[in-house]
C-alpha cells in the first residue's frame, strides 16, 4: 500500500488540535443547512396520518388549496402516477414512499404535502386536508408481528444500493423482513455438560430517539434538467443515488450538498426529507424547503426497540462454553436499514467472549410504528444489554468477581470470534483493566449510607465496523502551501474536519489551520459510503492518508528534479524540502511556483480506500473476514440507589475505548464522554412511549435527555491504543464505542447495590421502587 | 399608546401596551386575550400549536411591575419579577428564605432568567414549584382588572386542572408574601426522569415557632393532585422529628391523588409524595433547633443556586 510503511513526517497526529469549527460554533457564526442563504423557496408542510394502519380512500384538498398563500397540494397517489414503484425508496428494501400512496402504516405518516409561500399558510392548509380512511387491523407488538398477520407490507421489495445487502430477497405474508442466524458448535450439548451453570433471561430495550439539537432540514430546487439539494444529511453520496433512481436521471444531474450538522447520531441518514423535497421540486419545477419541527423529528426515525431472549452457560471451571440470543428488532413501518442492523448486531450478540457453541437468531420485524433506523451503536447496544447482563449473572452464579470472570473469557488478539473472524486491535482486557482500576474496583465500598445503597458494575462491548465500504479523497495542495481536502465525510460534531486535516497534515508536515476540509458536495467531493458507524477515521482517513502520501511523493519528485538528485535523497520537513546529498533547500511555495511558473496554482492527488469482506454464510452466519476491524470498549461505574425514591445517582463513570491510535486525544475523549452521557440517558429514563401506535411523549417537554445535573459526579475517559495494522497511523473510529456497554454497566451496578436484576430498560425510579417493594414482600 | 404587531396567519396578535390601564382595557375588550409575561410557557404552547388565544398582551413595556417592595408584613413582588431574581435577591433570601429556595428549583437557569412570578402562577400547572412555598407562607395574589383590584390567597388560587382564580379581564399584578419570622422550612422535589424535569412529587414544609406548646406544620404539595394542595397540622413542640413526619404524612395522605402519566403511575407518585413530605419536614425540623435530625434529610442551605452543581448533587445524594 502506498506510503504506509514510511515513518510519519510529523507534528500533527496525536496532537490536541482545536476543532476547526470551534470558534465559529461558539460565536454562532457557523452556518447550518437551514441558515444558508438560498433562492426563494416554497415551504412544505405535510398532512400526517391519524391512523396506525388504514387504507386511504379519498384525500380532500379543496379547503387546503383555498388557504391564502398555498401554491399546490400534492398527494401520494398523484406522485405514484408519475413515478410508479420508483417512488418507493430505502437502503435495504424499496418500501417507503415519501407520501403514503394507498395505505398508511403508522400514526404520523405523511399523506399529502402542501407547498405555500411561508410556513404559516402551509401549516394552516395541512390542517385543512381531510382524509377518508378504511381502518385495517394494526400490529404494535414485535412478538405479535413475528407470530403472524396483520401484515404491514404485502410484498417485500429489496433495493440494491449497498454491497452488504445484495442478498436480500422479496417475500410475502410475513412481517419478518430479514433474518440472520449465527451457529457454531452444539449449544445443547455444551449446556448439558456436568457441573455447568446456565443463566437465561428475557430482555427488552425500548425505542428511543436521537434528539440532535439541529432539526432535520432539506431544500431542493430544479435547475433545468438538474436537481440541486441542500440537506442536513450524513449520507450525501447515498442521497444522490437514491434521488437519481427516484427521478430517473443521471448521477451528474443531481447535486447534493450537506453542511455541518448540529448533531445527528444516525437521525439524518438515507431517505429522510430528501425524496419528498426532490419529487416536489422536480414535478412542480420550483424551489422548496422542508423544515421539520421538533415534534415531527420524533416521527422521522427512531432507535429500534428490541426484545432479546438470551442464555449463557459456563463450565465447572468458569469458562463460557455456550451462549444464545433470539433477537427481535422492531423496525416499525419501513425497514430502512434495519436488516443490516439485524445482521451486524446478530453476529456479536453473544459478546466479546471466547465461546465455542453459539446459537443466534436475529430478526427484523415490521410493526405499525414510525420507522426505526440507524442510531449510534447500530443495534449493538440492544444485544449488549443482553450479553452483559447475562455474563454478570453467570459470574455471580459461579461465585466469581464479574470483572475477573469477564477477564478470563474475553477474546484476545488472534482469537477467533464466534462469527468466525479473527480478532485484531481490539484490546477488551486492556479496556476492562483501565476502567476497573479507575473506579477502584478492588477497594472497599461503603455499601449503605442512610437510605442509599451503593454498588459497582462493569460491562464490555464489541462491534464490527461496517464492511465492505468505500472512501475517496482528493487533496489539492495550493502554491502557498495551504491545502484543500475534498471528501464527502460530514462533520456533525464528531470533529471529522479536524481529524482529517491532521491526517493530511501529518504526511506533508503542515501545521494547524493549513488544511481546509470542503463541505460535502457531490458535484465536487468524491463518493463516500456514509458518515456513520464510526467508520470515517479509519476509512476516509485511509483515503486521506493515501492522497497525502501521494502528494508528498509528488513534492519529492519535483524537488529531486529541481535539485538534480535522486528522489530517495530528498526529505520533506516542516521547513520545506531538503536534499541530503547537496543540502539544497526549497520551500513548498518556491517549489510549486518554480514548477508551474505562476502563483496560486494547485497540485492535486486523489486516493481510494475500499474494504472487502467474505459474505457470511446464510445458514451459519460464519465468515473468515466479516469485518475490516473491531471496536472494543468497557465501562465501569459506581453509583447509589435511593431506596426511598428509586433514583439512581452515578458517582463515577469510567469509560475506555481501544481506538488503535488517537489522532486527536482531546476529540477522542470527547467522543468517549459524549457517548457515555447519552448512554446514561438510555439506562435511566430515555424512551419513546407508544399507546396504540401513538407517540405519548413526542415533545421535549416529555421526552427527557440527561441534563447537566444528570451527568455523573466524575467521568474518566480512557484512551486505549492497540494500533490497527492498516489503520491510518494505526487509528480506528470511536463515536459509538462507549454507548455500547453503558446501560448494562449501570444495571450491573444497580444489581450489585440492591441485589435485583432489571431485564427491561430504562431503570426508572418507578421500576426500581416497585422491585424493591416486591423484594421486601418476598423476604 | 399601543403598538400592534402584524402577525402571521393563524398566530395571535401581539399587543405591547405601556400602561397598566391599557393592559386592563385590552384584556376587558379582546375576545380571547392572554397575558404575555416571560413567555416561557406561552412560547411552548405556540410551538406545539395548542395555544388558544386570539391576542397576546405583552407586559414588558408596562412600568413598575418588576419591583420587590419591603412592606410592613413582608414583601410585595411585582408580576414581572423574574424567577431568577426571586432566587438570588438578598432581600427575598432574608425575608422569605423558603420562597428564594423554591424559586431556585424551577426548571433551569435559562427559564428562571426569563419566566416571571406572575406568569408562573397564572400558568396554573399542578406541578409548579413556587405555589408549594407560597401556600405555606400564606402569600396572596393581587389581581387587577378595569373593575379594580382584588386579592386571592395562593391557597385558593388554583381552582381546577390548569385553572386558576384569574377571571376574564384580569391579570396577576403582584404577589404579597408575609415575612418568614420564627419559622423554619424545607423543600423537596423528586423527579423520575432527568433531574430538572417537572417533579412527580414536591413538598414545601414550614414549621412555626411554638405557641402554647404547639407548632403548626404547614405543607404545600406539588404534582400530587390536579392542583397544588395545602394542608396543615398541629404538632406538639416537644415532638421528635419522627412524630412530625408521621403527623405530616397522615395529614398529606388524604389529599394526595396523583395523575398517572409517563413520569409514573399513581401508586408510585403517591409513595414518592410521602417521601417528599418526609424530606421536607426533616429539612424543616432540622433547622428548628430540635434535637433529632434525619440522616437523609440534610438541608445544605445552598440549594437552588444555579450552576452550583456540587451542592445540587450533594442534595440529590442526600435524597
Amino acid at each position: 500500500m502506498l506510503g504506509e510503511t514510511r515513518v510519519a513526517a510529523g507534528g500533527a497526529v496525536g496532537e490536541r488540535w482545536a476543532r476547526t469549527d470551534a470558534r465559529a460554533k461558539v460565536r454562532g457564526e457557523l452556518l447550518y443547512a437551514a441558515d444558508q442563504p438560498l433562492r426563494p423557496c416554497l415551504d412544505v408542510v405535510v398532512h400526517r396520518s391519524t391512523r396506525p394502519h388504514a387504507l386511504i380512500g379519498s384525500v380532500d384538498t379543496e379547503r387546503a388549496m383555498a388557504v391564502d398563500g398555498v401554491v399546490a397540494v400534492v398527494t401520494g397517489a398523484q406522485l405514484y402516477k408519475l413515478f410508479g414503484n420508483a417512488l418507493m425508496t430505502g437502503p435495504a428494501f424499496s418500501d417507503q414512499p415519501c407520501l403514503a400512496v394507498d395505505r398508511v402504516r403508522y400514526i404520523g405518516e405523511p399523506v399529502a404535502a402542501v407547498l405555500a409561500r411561508g410556513l404559516a399558510p402551509a401549516r394552516t392548509a395541512a390542517d385543512e386536508i381531510e382524509v377518508d380512511y378504511t381502518e385495517l387491523e394494526p400490529v404494535h407488538d414485535v412478538d405479535l408481528a413475528v407470530a403472524g398477520g396483520p401484515y404491514v407490507h404485502d410484498v417485500l421489495r429489496p433495493s440494491v444500493v449497498f454491497g452488504d445487502l445484495k442478498h436480500l430477497r422479496g417475500k410475502r405474508d410475513t412481517n419478518v423482513n430479514y433474518e440472520y442466524t449465527l451457529r457454531r458448535g452444539d449449544v445443547a450439548e455444551a449446556a448439558a455438560a456436568e457441573g455447568g451453570r446456565t443463566v437465561h433471561e428475557e430482555f427488552w430495550c425500548p425505542p428511543t430517539h436521537h434528539v440532535p439539537i439541529e432539526l432535520p432540514f432539506t431544500a431542493a430546487w430544479r435547475d433545468g434538467d438538474r436537481l440541486e439539494i441542500l440537506s442536513a444529511t450524513q449520507t450525501p453520496s447515498y442521497v444522490r443515488q437514491s434521488v437519481a433512481d427516484l427521478l430517473g436521471i443521471p448521477l451528474n444531474a443531481v447535486r447534493v450538498r450537506s453542511a455541518p450538522l448540529g448533531g445527528s447520531f444516525g437521525a439524518k441518514m438515507y431517505d429522510r426529507l430528501e425524496p419528498l423535497a426532490a419529487v416536489l421540486a422536480w414535478t412542480q419545477r420550483t424551489a422548496v424547503r422542508i423544515t421539520a419541527s421538533r415534534e415531527e423529528a420524533f416521527l422521522l426515525t427512531t432507535r429500534h426497540g428490541a426484545a432479546v431472549t438470551g442464555s449463557m452457560t459456563a463450565d465447572k471451571d468458569g469458562r463460557i462454553v455456550a451462549a444464545t440470543a433470539d433477537v427481535r428488532y422492531d423496525t416499525g413501518a419501513y425497514a430502512d436499514v434495519g436488516p443490516r442492523i439485524t445482521a451486524k448486531s446478530g453476529m456479536v450478540a453473544t459478546g466479546p467472549y471466547r465461546v465455542e457453541n453459539v446459537d443466534v437468531r436475529s430478526r427484523c420485524v415490521y410493526t405499525n410504528k414510525p420507522s426505526a433506523g440507524p442510531f449510534r451503536g447500530f443495534g449493538v447496544p440492544q444485544v449488549t444489554w443482553s450479553h452483559e447482563s447475562l455474563v454478570d449473572e453467570l459470574a455471580r452464579e459461579c461465585g466469581v468477581d464479574p470483572a475477573e470472570f469477564r477477564r478470563r473469557n474475553l477474546l484476545r488478539e488472534g482469537d477467533v470470534a464466534p462469527v468466525g473472524t479473527p480478532m485484531h486491535s481490539a484490546d477488551f482486557a486492556g479496556c476492562l483493566d483501565a476502567v476497573t482500576e479507575a473506579v477502584g474496583w478492588d477497594t472497599p465500598l461503603q455499601r449503605e449510607e442512610g437510605r442509599l445503597r451503593r454498588g459497582r458494575g462493569v460491562a464490555v462491548g464489541v462491534k464490527a465496523v461496517l464492511t465492505p465500504t468505500i472512501a475517496n479523497a482528493v487533496l489539492q495542495l495550493n502554491q502557498d502551501a495551504s491545502a484543500t481536502l475534498l471528501i464527502s465525510t460530514v462533520d456533525m460534531g464528531q470533529g471529522s474536519d479536524t481529524i482529517m486535516a491532521q491526517i493530511a497534515a501529518e504526511a506533508l508536515c503542515l501545521g494547524e489551520g493549513q488544511v481546509r476540509v470542503v463541505a460535502a458536495d457531490t458535484d465536487v467531493t468524491p463518493y463516500d459510503t456514509i458518515t456513520a458507524g464510526s467508520r470515517s477515521t479509519y476509512h476516509t482517513g485511509n483515503a486521506v492518508r493515501r492522497a497525502a502520501d501521494a502528494m508528498r511523493d509528488k513534492l519529492l519528485e519535483l524537488a529531486a528534479e529541481r535539485f538534480g538528485v535522486a528522489v530517495t535523497d530528498v526529505k520533506l520537513t516542516g521547513d520545506g524540502l531538503v536534499s541530503a546529498e547537496n543540502q539544497q533547500k526549497v520551500s513548498i511555495p518556491e517549489l510549486l511556483h518554480g514548477h508551474f511558473g505562476a502563483r496560486g496554482t494547485t497540485l492535486t492527488t486523489e486516493a481510494n480506500f475500499t474494504t472487502s469482506w467474505v459474505p457470511y454464510d446464510h445458514e451459519t452466519g460464519q465468515s473468515e473476514r466479516v469485518t475490516e476491524h473491531w471496536f472494543a470498549g468497557a465501562v465501569a461505574v459506581q453509583l447509589t440507589v435511593d431506596t426511598a425514591t428509586g433514583r439512581v445517582h452515578v458517582e463515577h463513570l469510567a469509560v475506555a475505548g481501544d481506538v488503535g491510535r488517537a489522532i486527536n486525544p482531546k476529540l477522542v475523549e470527547q467522543q468517549l464522554t459524549g457517548a457515555a452521557i447519552m448512554g446514561v440517558g438510555h439506562a435511566l429514563f430515555d424512551q419513546m412511549v407508544f399507546d396504540e401506535g401513538q407517540i405519548v411523549n413526542g415533545t421535549l417537554l416529555d421526552y427527557q435527555l440527561p441534563s447537566v445535573l444528570d451527568v455523573p459526579d466524575k467521568i474518566t475517559p480512557i484512551i486505549v491504543e492497540s494500533p490497527h495494522r492498516s489503520g491510518p497511523y494505526g487509528a480506528k473510529g470511536v463515536g459509538e464505542t462507549t454507548i455500547i456497554p453503558l446501560a448494562p454497566a449501570i444495571a450491573n451496578a444497580v444489581r450489585d447495590a440492591i441485589g435485583i436484576r432489571f431485564p427491561r430498560l430504562p431503570l426508572t425510579p418507578e421500576r426500581i421502587l416497585t422491585a424493591l417493594a416486591e423484594q421486601e414482600a418476598g423476604a | 399608546m399601543t403598538a400592534e404587531m402584524a402577525a402571521p396567519l393563524g398566530a395571535p396578535t401581539l399587543h405591547r401596551p405601556d400602561t397598566l390601564d391599557e393592559v386592563c382595557a385590552l384584556l376587558g375588550s379582546l375576545d380571547q386575550a392572554m397575558v404575555y409575561g416571560g413567555g416561557t410557557a406561552v412560547q411552548i404552547l405556540i410551538k406545539q400549536g395548542v395555544l388558544f388565544a386570539s391576542d397576546l398582551v405583552d407586559l414588558s413595556l408596562v412600568p413598575d411591575l418588576d419591583g420587590i417592595e419591603r412592606t410592613d408584613t413582608g414583601l410585595r413582588v411585582g408580576a414581572m419579577v423574574s424567577l431568577r431574581r426571586m432566587e438570588t435577591d438578598p432581600v427575598v433570601r432574608r425575608i422569605v428564605p423558603l420562597a428564594a429556595q423554591v424559586y431556585g428549583h424551577v426548571a433551569n437557569p435559562r427559564v428562571r432568567n426569563t419566566a416571571s412570578v406572575g406568569g408562573n402562577l397564572a400558568h396554573g400547572d399542578y406541578r409548579l414549584d413556587p405555589p408549594t412555598a407560597l401556600m405555606v407562607l400564606g402569600a396572596r395574589v393581587e389581581l387587577r382588572s378595569s373593575a379594580g383590584v382584588r386579592h386571592v390567597p395562593v391557597r385558593d388560587f388554583f381552582v381546577g386542572f390548569q385553572e386558576t382564580a384569574v377571571a376574564p379581564g384580569e391579570l396577576v399584578t403582584a404577589v404579597e408574601i408575609p415575612a418568614q419570622t420564627g419559622s423554619s422550612s424545607g423543600f423537596a422535589k423528586l423527579s423520575s426522569q432527568s433531574v430538572n424535569d417537572w417533579p412527580c412529587a414536591s413538598a414545601a414544609a414550614l414549621v412555626t415557632s411554638p405557641v402554647q406548646g404547639q407548632r403548626e406544620l404547614r405543607l404545600g404539595l406539588g404534582a400530587l393532585a390536579e392542583v397544588p394542595k395545602y394542608v396543615s397540622v398541629d404538632v406538639p413542640s416537644d415532638a421528635g422529628v419522627a412524630d412530625a413526619v408521621r403527623l405530616g404524612q397522615e395529614a398529606a395522605g388524604p389529599v394526595i391523588d396523583p395523575i398517572p402519566d409517563i413520569r409514573g403511575g399513581a401508586d408510585f407518585k403517591r409513595r414518592l409524595g410521602l417521601v417528599a413530605v418526609e424530606d421536607a419536614i426533616r429539612a424543616a425540623w432540622g433547622s428548628t433547633g430540635g434535637t433529632e435530625t434525619g440522616a437523609a434529610g440534610r438541608s445544605t442551605g445552598k440549594e437552588g443556586s444555579d450552576a452550583r452543581r456540587n451542592s445540587r448533587r450533594r442534595w440529590w445524594r442526600s435524597r
